[in-house]
């Protein structure tokens, strides 16, 4: 168990004003609606490996790359911010990504991996277990965008005991 | 007064003296030891005539069997035992257990395994829960996560037919237990965080063909509301599901359906309570938003509405009115009246003519100050205006009860015809309310708002108490640390029965609340004790342990399926997961 998070207190997670920004930002998904999902030929397949995964021969299927157009952009990420809120995904991960129906994306850990182009696929083409696709709703420079914010979020350091005799 | 009461149950009176003289609304003679249904009878009392565990006995209760589920999700909901066999249901995946009850060690006769989605688990606002199984004509009838009723052969484990209900893409689940009346079995949805247009409907047992479908909410013609038969008692006016919400929001209104239901032969009406209204934030759907936080009295052969009731008109603090309706005949005021009492998440106690919908008494049974009293008159609340919500009052302070409820919805109260009194889990919990726009996006939360807890006044968290429901008084109460989320149990053994969200399952003196027994069960209780007569003629109490049912309280390592989803602990119950942790295990008890 690691330090207490920046306190999430609630069981309803925030949602942010859907500010002019958001709707902005939203109707600039629209115009980019999902033109491509990858840097790469529509014909390769992508390379995208979990952190978590083995790979049969130690040999990681080869494809192409994605890469995030906006890696470390604060003010994408701040737009990213709104995004979060307007798509509902704080419905599911909460006020500030720290989790309530779906998994925290702030502890720094990840079910499917927590490089840029994981976390893209997480998005665009959605998870088993209720993550919905928001590629359609979204297109890739939407996702891109919340990607850049979700990135943003510094995990606290990971200690894992939590002990309630000594704190 | 208890020993007027305790004499007048001896001689098995119905109509002698005393204000809280009563009888239960269906025969509570020829008790077989069974428990068929979720509720163990159509009124909902959860009311068992076995007594041979009692006051003076309780206290060698002990454990004498156990089941893990293999399934960490909350275990709301109950067995059933049906002549020598228990059926279980667990939270998502649903599988369905049939344990032979004549053999040493109850060994399974069968498992059922559907095929469940697993989508559904991203669109369960709170927990994959499921409440319970159905027992009617040979068969075994619930409800899936993803939107499916089943009926199961009870002999073979057979499964006979499986029908959709609810569409997952609009983001609708089904946890409730079935009701079956007849040939209908009634089931409706969860999703009002998802902005669902609220329903239930009425299958054929025979086919699983849906038969009617009725909105709980929008014009009459969806509601199965006609002017002949639909005479709400305070309301007047056709289409008033839809005329209470401003620009047509009924579409995405919400008043999901996920309690428990309750039947009145006699009457041949069924109740069941509404959901909240979509979304939180009440500034886009201004209006009463009938009927969601309300309770509807509908014919199961058609499922036409009769009347309906509005215990929180404009909801603006996730009030569910899904708590169940306890049908219990009454004497109030001399006066014979066939009632039926619910404990609100609103915080308010009400006794309601059953058959006209009129409110007889409406009393705080936990700390409330959204609204100062129920006007009898009108059947309205009398608003507290600093108390109100919305986007654009900020973030309003202090609320009281919190959205979790006066009592959790999923935890039915029970309803002893000796004692003449309802037990109940309450929660002592206020909130802040903070509103803010939101938008509707097809199988996404539909909420906009957030709302921290805090601890009631008193300095603990939840109850379990025993309610006249004819003067509206709290008679004993018991606190507890921590919320209280089990159903309550009561026998003619006058023992009452409940579990705590640390783990300890309880049994209590009826008419006192004297602890008599208690037991550390290995999870939180959030489900609902039974108690039966087993083929080797003893009485058992069972019981689920198996914490869950909202999210906040799963934060901390109680998180225990995911290794890669670490939260803080919520802070109102910071060390609830120094007590108990996931995990679903069927417990049984005898003396």
């Amino acid at each position: 168990m690691r330090p207490r998070l920046p306190q999430c207190r609630m069981r309803r997670p925030a949602t942010l004003l859907c500010t002019v920004l958001a709707c902005a930002a939203l109707a600039a998904c629209a115009r980019q609606a999902p033109t491509a999902a990858t840097s790469s030929t529509a014909t390769t397949l992508p390379a995208v490996r979990y952190e978590a995964h083995l790979t049969a021969g130690g040999l990681p299927p080869a494809g192409g790359v994605l890469h995030n157009p906006h890696q470390g952009d604060a003010a994408v990420a701040r737009s990213g911010a709104l995004l979060f809120a307007a798509m509902n995904c704080d419905g599911c991960h909460g006020g500030g990504g720290t989790g309530w129906v779906g998994p925290d994306l702030a502890d720094g850990r990840w079910r499917y991996g927590g490089a840029d182009a994981e976390v893209f696929y997480s998005i665009y083409y959605g998870r088993p277990r209720g993550m919905p696709a928001f590629g359609g709703a979204l297109g890739a420079e939407g996702v891109w965008t919340l990607v850049t914010y979700i990135r943003s979020l510094a995990p606290p350091a990971d200690l894992p005991t939590e002990s309630w005799e000594t704190k | 007064m208890w020993r007027a009461a305790l004499f007048a149950a001896l001689v098995g009176l119905s109509a002698a003296g005393g204000r809280t003289q009563a009888a239960p609304a269906q025969g509570a003679t020829g008790e077989d030891g069974q428990w068929t249904m979720p509720a163990k009878d159509y009124a909902a009392t959860r009311y068992s005539a076995l007594a041979d565990i009692t006051r003076q006995n309780a206290r060698s209760l002990h454990p004498v069997w156990t089941f893990s589920t293999g399934v960490l999700g909350g275990h709301e909901g109950q067995p059933l035992v049906v002549g020598d066999t228990m059926y279980v249901v667990t939270p998502w995946p649903n599988v369905l257990y049939a344990f032979d009850l004549t053999r040493e060690g109850y060994p399974l006769r069968w498992k059922y395994r559907p095929e469940v989605s697993a989508n559904a688990i991203g669109v369960s606002c709170c927990d994959i829960v499921n409440r319970g199984p159905f027992y009617a004509d040979g068969k075994i009838v619930y409800n899936l996560l993803d939107g499916h009723t089943v009926a199961v052969d009870a002999h073979t484990g057979r499964e006979l037919w499986k029908t959709q209900v609810a569409d997952l893409g609009e983001g609708e689940t089904v946890t409730m237990a079935p009701l079956v009346v007849k040939d209908r079995v009634i089931v409706g949805a969860s999703g009002g965080e998802f902005g669902i247009y609220g329903w239930i409907k009425g299958l054929d047992l025979g086919t699983g063909q849906t038969v009617w479908t009725a909105r709980n909410l929008g014009p009459d013609s969806d509601m199965r509301a006609r002017p002949d038969t639909f005479k709400p008692p305070y309301d007047h006016g056709t289409d008033l599901g839809a005329s209470s919400w401003a620009n047509d929001s009924w579409r995405t209104g919400g008043a999901p359906v996920w309690g428990f239901i309750s039947y009145d032969p006699e009457l041949d009406l069924f109740y069941y309570g509404t959901g909240n209204a979509s979304p939180y934030n009440p500034e886009q759907r201004l209006g009463d938003n009938k009927w969601s936080a309300s309770v509807l009295a509908r014919r199961p052969a058609d499922g036409a509405l009769v009347w309906a009731y509005q215990f929180t008109p404009h909801d603006n603090w996730d009030y569910d009115a899904t708590g169940t309706m306890i049908l219990a005949d009454l004497t109030i005021g001399g006066r014979a009246v066939k009632a039926l009492v619910h404990f609100d998440k609103n915080g308010f106690a009400y006794t309601l003519d059953r058959a006209s919908g009129r409110v007889l008494l409406a009393r705080a049974f936990a700390p409330v100050n959204w609204a100062r009293a129920v006007d009898l008159s009108t059947g309205r609340p009398v608003l507290e205006p600093a108390k109100q919500t919305g986007a654009s009052r900020g973030n309003v302070k202090g609320i009281c009860p919190s959205l979790e409820g006066g009592v959790s919805p999923s935890s039915p109260a029970a309803y002893s015809p000796r004692t003449h009194l309802f037990y109940t889990s309450t929660n002592n919990l206020c909130m802040d309310y903070a509103a803010s726009h939101t938008t509707r996006l097809k199988g996404t939360p539909y909420m906009g708002v957030n709302t921290p807890y805090s601890a009631g006044p008193g300095g603990y968290l939840g109850t379990f108490m025993a309610w006249d429901a004819v003067s509206g008084r709290k008679v004993w109460e018991n606190h507890e640390p921590y919320p209280t989320w089990s159903g309550a149990l009561v026998t003619a053994g006058d023992v009452a029965f409940y579990g705590t969200l640390d783990g300890w399952f309880k049994s209590v003196d009826a008419r006192t609340g004297q602890v008599l027994s208690k037991f550390k069960v290995g999870s939180g209780v959030v489900g609902n004790p039974i108690t039966y007569r087993a083929p080797d003629g003893r009485q058992y109490v069972a019981v689920y342990a198996g914490i869950g049912g909202d999210w906040a309280l799963l934060s901390g390592d109680t998180r225990s399926d995911d290794p890669t989803d670490v939260r803080a602990p919520a802070d109102y119950v910071p060390d609830i997961a120094r007590h108990t942790s996931q995990g679903g295990i069927i417990w049984i008890f005898a003396l």
